[in-house]
């Protein structure tokens, strides 16, 4: 489980203080899937980047059972809105990446890789080089490379924003079925509310300027969900109301 | 085809002019500018006399050695000045001052502390290489991306495996530029020592020769360290698009 208790961010800019997140309290259970939505600046990466221990709240704590966060670990994968794929190592390289860090023998990871890599359907391009990838196929090596070391939360910072719609689709529904099988806790941040509602048992929304929640939405469809059913839209469209307040 | 003929055009056409202005005209006299036949002809005696393999070899270890000390140095130190901001405070006067002093400014020093020969000349050779390699591996490692880095961290890297595991790989394009920049410098600072600290290789060659009136010799050497750098440029080259990600 993890515990965010009366978090709040300040950055400073130009001299001035800024706060970018106030009073946030949440609770993510364990093999939820929870998304983050708020428009853009809302301070939602810089939320699950303290979950990841990459930055620290100005007050306030983070907690993962019971244990403060202090700095990254392996305990928490996360995936880059950005291409990460260490263009130097090929898939299979990449995605053993951090079994080789943790000293597991070599045979153990590639076999370990492998079933990742089948997993999310790309056991073909295993001695490919990152640069021969599309950028879908990128990040599902990403994910891949994350559930791999058998992380305890999955944080997902917008993986999907830069991909064509179909592309988002298909791995929108691929993300489901993966988190199905592996019963992980998902915490994913995006901006995109169909994005949201297509994946999360829970949404939480954020304002901007500074971030709260300012909304809590269940949503109990079964997965996978159907984008054309009055059910989907009308929840959208809920969310879509409370995000727009704030733009 | 076209790769070759395109930029032999000038070369041939040089060596062309060159010779009518000296054997065929006699515009240019001979104590003035050699012609080409008479290069070609120093080549020849240097060749079969063994001279001209002798030098081009001490030449060649000279600027291998010398450019392997400053990979030695330059490289982890670049890695440390290129991480740490505060190193980088600590030394950036001190580099900033050192850097700039030709290294041939070196030369009485370098005699004085490891007199004539090998290890003056691997000196000379280090003090102009190493601040190519040094500067570049630490702006490679400086531009190194953050989301890389920080994918390392969450994959459970230590700074050490980051280091070794994700700094120096991105680096390595940046790396690889100092090394090709080092050469050509190297090449320059050894025939600059060997001018005046020593008795062999291809500087020698072109001081002696020259202030013997043999100046076809002095261009048979001038235009050895040519294709040195050219070669080395080349590989390099090659071995900068092999690393470029």
């Amino acid at each position: 489980m993890i515990k965010l208790e009366n978090i709040t961010k300040n950055f400073t800019r130009d001299g001035s203080k800024q706060v970018i997140l106030q009073d946030i309290n949440l609770k993510v259970d364990e093999g939820e899937f929870l998304c983050i939505v708020g428009p853009s600046g809302c301070g939602k990466t810089t939320l699950l980047r303290m979950i990841a221990g990459l930055e620290f709240p100005t007050t306030g704590h983070i907690l993962e059972k019971d244990t403060e966060i202090s700095g990254p670990s392996i305990e928490r994968g996360y995936v880059f809105q950005q291409y990460s794929l260490f263009p130097w190592l090929n898939i299979l390289e990449n995605v053993t990446f951090g079994l080789e860090l943790k000293g597991m023998e070599e045979g153990e990871r590639v076999k370990k890789a492998r079933e990742y890599l089948k997993m999310v359907g790309l056991s073909a391009v295993e001695n490919s080089s990152p640069r021969e990838l599309s950028g879908g196929m990128k990040q599902r090596v990403a994910i891949a490379r994350s559930l791999v070391n058998n992380p305890h939360v999955l944080l997902m910072d917008e993986p999907f924003s830069a991909l064509d719609v179909q592309t988002r689709h298909k791995l929108q529904e691929e993300l489901v079925r993966i988190w199905k099988e592996e019963q992980k806790t998902v915490i994913f941040v995006t901006h995109n509310v169909d994005e949201a509602v297509f994946l999360a048992d829970r949404v939480v929304v954020l304002s901007r300027n500074p971030g709260k929640v300012i909304k809590t939405f269940q949503i109990k469809l079964k997965r996978i969900r159907d984008r054309t059913t009055t059910q989907f839209q009308e929840l959208k469209k809920d969310i879509t109301i409370n995000l727009d307040v704030e733009l | 085809m076209k790769k070759i003929i395109i930029p032999s055009i000038l070369p041939v056409s040089i060596i062309v002019i060159w010779a009518i202005l000296t054997t065929f005209t006699g515009l240019i006299p001979q104590y003035f500018l050699p012609s080409p036949f008479e290069v070609f002809e120093s080549f020849e005696s240097l060749l079969v006399n063994g001279q001209l393999l002798t030098d081009t070899s001490l030449t060649l270890l000279r600027v291998i050695l010398g450019l392997t000390v400053s990979a030695a140095v330059g490289i982890p130190m670049g890695i440390i000045l290129g991480w740490s901001q505060k190193i980088d405070h600590l030394t950036s006067l001190t580099i900033g001052i050192l850097r700039p002093i030709p290294p041939i400014a070196w030369i009485p020093f370098s005699i004085l502390w490891f007199g004539v020969g090998l290890e003056s000349a691997i000196f000379i050779i280090f003090v102009g290489s190493v601040f190519p390699i040094l500067i570049n591996t630490m702006d490679g490692v400086k531009r190194v991306d953050k989301v890389l880095l920080e994918t390392a961290y969450t994959l459970g890297a230590n700074q050490r495996q980051t280091l070794i595991k994700v700094v120096l790989p991105a680096s390595l394009p940046s790396i690889v530029t100092g090394l090709k920049v080092g050469v050509g410098v190297g090449l320059m600072c050894t025939v600059a020592a060997e001018m005046i600290g020593s008795n062999n290789g291809l500087g020698y060659l072109i001081f002696t020769s020259t202030s013997m009136l043999d100046t076809g010799s002095a261009i048979v050497g001038m235009l050895i360290i040519g294709l040195i750098g050219l070669s080395a440029d080349y590989l390099f080259k090659k071995v900068e698009k092999d690393v470029s990600w």
